[in-house]
């Protein structure tokens, strides 16, 4: 295994809030086309792992090498996305007063390549980017089978269905590494499972990368290549879901002293 | 060229009439109506029935198609038939052990079959059918990891077609000149009440002629749009869309997902459609609820049109004329607020709209019309290739089912039974000719027809009212039948009645009926009648109420045939309820216990008392007991 392999190196991070120690000198990597899971109790600091590599919290210590070149703790936030990581949130993240076809529309600005008077006159070039931008959204679109909502207003979504419009929009920005908090959190059977089959569609078809946050263990161990388990902020496993499954001190965590 | 008769053949003449010229058909894609002409959709039918050519299918083969309503499945469902074979038609979501049956019993040769979840579907029961050869996807999304060659994709069975199209160009259209009207187009699986479904054979002939029965009464022109959106498993797509389609040149237009089809219809705007009653229940139910959610302005319009609308609607179809106050009050009805309500409903270019399956509720079909949407009622069967009863413009009654389509006829068999025949009678059911015997009947004059099972009669004006299923009908002392379920029913369309039960038997003379008013809106009734009352019972003991139920069943006994009308009835003293088994949690009435706690009510009714005491005992929701007791009255009704 390369370090040409790693599309993420993370080397010993450490983040604190105050006194309180979020992340303790953590490291691991992830590969170029896995599907890579973090896992952990209730404030393991998976969160915070996540918002470390998107750049919304800045680390005291250690680096992100993205790609091995670019140190993603010393990236400002909107480069993060123009790297080619996008991201979906816990609590979703969507303009609530926008249909799904504009919130993906607003994902396509970092492809953009008119200037503003081009676009507002809409013409020539800034018409045939518009149409080539609307084309790569429907197929997101279709992709994803929302073309049902694709005019309705996000804010009047059922949760479920807002969860897919939000990983359509991570998607619309055509990344290379796409991060998910937690994509399947208060959803019932059958939307894990519709969400679960776009993830892996998503990595078959598009190759993209994905590092997930989740606490349905059965998902997980189903879908990850390779699963990282932190506990208070520490590394505690690493290692595919057999591995990690069978662990002594995952299975401490998780269910307590035996 | 021969006078065509297989709908390949009038496809071919449609072709040779409008080439790439004219538009043959639409699908919605990624956000966009992506149009075909006559011309493109010839070279993707050509090419699918060479490659099914290539592929080993011979003449007679039946060939299976699962998937939602998409243009490959036009090209695919006419290929087939180009080249000799028949279209078992299943429905989307039938679970696997369906599709076997189906596809096991019809021996289907291949199948076509939409994308990963059918065949999945088919992957699991290929145990089962083992005479499938291939199976013939044309979505390949999430199938891009399949790699087993039993599925193959649309494309790569059209490339199959291409190569057959250089050595021998000519091969297709004498293919299609091969086939004969008599030859088997169509597979049809009804889903039998009873026992495993039946695979009715409906020949190239049955589905033109039904196009052009239609076509005589709600003429379709080629610039006329069809949105495709009922499901393949059910005789409407055929004989509504594919067969007009080659017949008269109209347009098809497939949704984009099964889900848009509401939004999909808005922006095609039809001239035709057909839409089961449950979905036209439903459509008045949204509206209503539309309009309460809506501004002032757009409330007050439709309350004050709403009437006028009615008032134009009875005319009209009594064929009547509208004064000219009327027609002016309702073109400004028109411009202000049904048009735009027509609109939202994708049903601006409305000329015809149809109604099938469970009889629609008059109330429905007026209020459509009010709005001025001509919606009719078709009756008939997959065994008659569709509809064989409709309403003729200017000539419909909402509790018929309207007169034989031309060319068709129907009659009453000695038990009630409802018995169709016409051209379009079908050719048996497959492999299975105990129940084709059983289900056909042949006349002194020599014609056969088609025993629906259906128990009806024609009123004086020569429509066909459909009344109940023949098994459900309940025989009186005088020999005449009756449908209590079409007695109810009608009933219950009124407001202010919440249940019936209606009673007979074979030791009765005539029909009674228990009533049980809806407290609610006959409570609201009576204030604003300045009607004072107190309990339910009184409530319902009111002369005033009596009346007014009476007007109700006067109105249902005029649509009924006279032994079945409802003579003498009683307003309840208290509702059916659950909590004392009268009713199921679903409010299905048991009638057997409701005969039997009723008994004195009904001998009364039968004696023809005036009226007849009660003691109730009624378990409150404290589960302590209370009785009540009350004289309730009967009314008798003339005969």
């Amino acid at each position: 295994m390369g370090l040409k392999n790693n599309l993420l190196q993370i080397e010993n991070i450490s983040l604190s809030f105050g006194g309180n120690a979020a992340l303790s000198d953590v490291s691991f990597n992830v590969r170029q086309g896995e599907i890579r899971a973090i896992i952990g109790p209730n404030g393991a600091g998976k969160t915070s792992m996540l918002n470390c590599i998107s750049g919304f919290y800045r680390p005291q210590k250690g680096r992100i090498l993205y790609k091995g070149v670019t140190d993603l703790t010393q990236t400002p936030t909107d480069k993060v996305a123009t790297l080619g990581i996008a991201r979906t949130f816990q609590n979703i993240a969507l303009y609530t007063g926008l249909s799904t076809l504009d919130n993906l529309m607003a994902a396509r600005h970092i492809h953009m390549r008119q200037n503003s008077l081009q676009s507002m006159l809409y013409w020539g070039a800034a018409q045939r980017e518009e149409v080539a931008h609307r084309h790569a959204v429907e197929e997101i679109i279709d992709f994803l089978e929302i073309a049902h909502i694709r005019k309705a207003i996000v804010g009047s979504l059922p949760y479920g269905l807002r969860k897919r419009v939000e990983l359509g929009r991570a998607l619309a920005m055509e990344p290379e590494l796409l991060l998910l908090d937690e994509p399947m959190a208060g959803m019932n059977v059958e939307e894990k499972e519709d969400m679960a089959r776009f993830i892996l569609d998503i990595y078959e078809r598009r190759g993209v990368t994905i590092v997930l946050i989740e606490h349905d263990m059965g998902l997980v161990m189903d879908i990850s290549d390779r699963v990282v388990v932190l506990d208070f902020g520490v590394k505690i496993a690493d290692g595919t879901p057999d591995e990690v499954k069978n662990d002594e001190k995952v299975i401490h965590a998780y269910l307590g002293q035996a | 060229m021969n006078e065509p008769q297989t709908l390949p053949q009038y496809f071919l003449k449609q072709v040779a009439k409008y080439g790439a010229g004219k538009i043959a058909l639409r699908q919605k894609e990624l956000g966009i109506w992506r149009e075909f002409t006559w011309q493109e959709s010839y070279e993707n039918v050509r090419l699918f029935a060479l490659g099914l050519l290539s592929l080993g299918v011979q003449r007679g083969d039946k060939i299976c198609t699962i998937g939602d309503n998409d243009r490959q499945y036009l090209w695919g469902y006419l290929g087939l038939l180009a080249v000799g074979a028949a279209q078992v038609g299943v429905y989307t979501d039938a679970i696997a052990g369906e599709l076997a049956y189906i596809a096991g019993h019809s021996d289907s040769t291949f199948a076509l079959a939409k994308d990963q979840e059918q065949c999945d579907k088919l992957l699991e029961i290929r145990g089962q059918v083992p005479k499938i050869k291939r199976v013939i996807y044309w979505d390949d999304k999430g199938l891009w990891n399949y790699d087993d060659p039993w599925l193959m994709s649309f494309e790569a069975v059209q490339a199959l077609g291409r190569e057959l199209v250089a050595q021998e160009p000519d091969r297709f259209d004498t293919e299609v000149w091969l086939g004969q009207g008599d030859d088997q187009a169509v597979l049809c699986y009804t889903s039998g009440t009873t026992g495993l479904p039946k695979g009715a054979m409906l020949s190239h002939r049955n589905l033109v002629t039904s196009a052009a029965m239609f076509q005589q009464v709600d003429p379709r022109t080629d610039t006329d749009n069809h949105v495709s959106l009922l499901p393949l498993g059910w005789i409407g797509e055929h004989a509504l869309g594919i067969a007009p389609h080659v017949y008269t040149g109209i347009i098809m237009n497939f949704p984009e997902e099964p889900e848009t089809v509401r939004e999909n219809v808005r922006e095609i705007a039809p001239e035709g459609i057909l839409y089961n009653s449950r979905l036209w229940e439903n459509l008045v139910g949204m509206i209503q609820v539309r309009i309460n959610e809506s501004t002032w302005i757009n409330r007050k319009l439709y309350q004050w049109f709403l009437p006028i609308g009615y008032r134009v609607a009875d005319k009209t179809l009594h064929n009547e004329t509208v004064g000219l106050g009327l027609k002016l009050a309702y073109q400004l009805g028109d411009l202000t607020m049904f048009g735009p309500l027509r609109n939202q409903l994708g049903l601006s270019r409305i000329r015809t709209a149809y109604t099938a399956g469970a009889a629609l509720s008059p109330d429905v079909i007026r209020f459509f019309h009010a709005l001025g949407i001509n919606l009719k009622q078709v009756y008939g069967s997959t065994e008659v290739t569709g509809g064989l009863t409709l309403h003729y413009d200017n000539d419909i009654k909402f509790a018929s089912v309207g007169k034989p389509a031309p060319g068709g006829d129907v009659m009453i068999a000695e038990n009630g039974e409802i018995r169709l025949t016409g051209p379009t009678i079908f050719q048996g059911y497959y492999k299975n000719p105990e129940a084709t015997a059983e289900a056909l009947w042949q006349s002194e004059d020599g014609r056969v027809w088609f025993c629906t099972g259906d128990a009806g009669y024609v009123d004086e004006d020569g429509h066909l009212i459909y009344l109940d299923r023949v098994k459900d009908m309940i025989t009186l002392a005088n020999g005449e039948r009756f449908s209590p379920q079409f007695i109810e029913g009608r009933l219950k369309f009124n407001p202010y009645i919440r249940d019936v039960m209606a009673v007979g038997g074979p030791t009765r003379d005539f029909v009674t009926a228990l009533v049980v008013i809806d407290f609610d809106n006959t409570g609201n009734w009576a204030e604003r009648n300045r009607l004072n009352y107190t309990t339910f019972v009184d409530l319902a003991q009111k002369p005033e109420v009596y009346k007014l139920v009476e007007t109700a069943v006067t109105q249902i006994n005029a649509n009924l045939p006279p032994a079945g009308r409802v003579r003498r009835f009683v307003l309840m003293h208290k509702e059916f309820d659950a909590d004392e088994a009268e009713m199921t949690r679903s409010r299905k009435l048991r009638r057997g216990v409701l005969y039997d706690k009723y008994g004195d009510i009904i001998e009364a009714m039968y004696a023809g008392a005036e009226a007849v005491s009660v003691k109730a005992t009624v378990v409150y929701q404290d589960g302590s007991e209370g009785v009540i007791a009350a004289s309730i009255k009967i009314a008798a009704l003339e005969a």
